[in-house]
């Protein structure tokens, strides 16, 4: 299936990071257009494909991760440890037909994204 | 500020900091060699530099996760966050070591604010001859982190493949 996916992983904890908002935005020109904002689920995933199958187009896009958020909201963080706490992704589809996941790792002070499956 | 960080991170002396900052220049000048658009990237042949006891600055460094060399020739715009734009600040290009020539930022010119780091990973790639979609799907990546603490030393690696990349502070 095409499109676009994520997850979400709190590796200082070593679980799903739930509750984080994305930001998700397009290239538009040269503007960032934001499509739409998700929240991860329990499992550090969204509910809905970030980008659907029918949607999916070559282009640019954005990922923007609200890290910070989560780890302040999480017990035993120290605020002065978050180093991180707004990670974006820049990555291109350039193939509609093919699916990209792209999740990503984060801890206070390290941040990990490449492309899955 | 918090114990650990008074020991590894901040200012220990200007003595030992002149003389760590001299081996390093040391270090840098025999790794100094050729690398060439199209070339391969060039094999490892020195020891991890230390930075410890060295002043307040933010510090890079490239690895090429891809070829498991040094990120060298790797251009990187650097850029504070100023209201809702990053402001450049400066452009860089590291050198065969993985590490630009100078700090990114060093003592009074380190201020705490968010910082963004473009990387032209693509261009990177391209310039090694490595076979990549079109655009691929990495082409310029911003590294976002925050500097809280002027007085403290920041290191920031970066391991980068055309398919991925990882970031954090380092020692």
């Amino acid at each position: 299936m095409a499109g676009i996916s994520t997850h979400v992983l709190d590796t200082d904890r070593g679980r799903p990071a739930a509750g984080v908002r994305i930001d998700f935005s397009v290239l538009d020109g040269e503007t960032w257009r934001l499509v739409k904002s998700v929240v991860t689920n329990a499992d550090g995933r969204t509910d809905a494909p970030i980008l659907p199958a029918s949607e999916a187009r070559t282009g640019q896009y954005e990922l923007v991760f609200h890290v910070g958020d989560y780890f302040r909201q999480r017990p035993g963080t120290d605020e002065a440890d978050i180093f991180i706490d707004d990670p974006v992704v820049r990555f291109a589809i350039f193939d509609a037909k093919q699916h990209f996941h792209v999740p990503m790792l984060c801890a206070p002070a390290s941040f990990t994204t490449y492309r899955g499956s | 500020m918090d114990p650990l960080a008074l020991t590894r991170r901040s200012f220990a002396g200007l003595g030992l900091g002149s003389a760590a900052a001299a081996a390093s220049a040391r270090g840098a000048l025999a790794q100094a060699g050729p690398s060439g658009t199209g070339a391969q990237p060039g094999a490892l042949a020195v020891a991890p530099t230390s930075q410890a006891g060295l002043g307040p600055r933010l510090t890079l460094h490239a690895i090429d996760n891809a070829h498991g060399t040094p990120g060298a020739g790797l251009v990187c715009d650097l850029s504070i966050r100023d209201g809702d734009v990053y402001r450049p600040i400066k452009t860089v290009t590291t050198q065969a070591n993985g590490r630009p020539a100078e700090p990114l930022l060093v003592d009074d010119a380190l201020k705490p604010g968010r910082y963004e780091l473009l990387l032209h990973v693509e261009a990177y790639f391209a310039a090694l001859g490595v076979t990549l979609p079109s655009p691929n799907f990495l082409g310029l990546v911003p590294i976002r982190f925050q500097i809280r603490d002027a007085r403290q030393r920041y290191h920031l690696p970066v391991l980068f493949t055309p398919w991925g990349y990882s970031y954090y502070r380092g020692s």
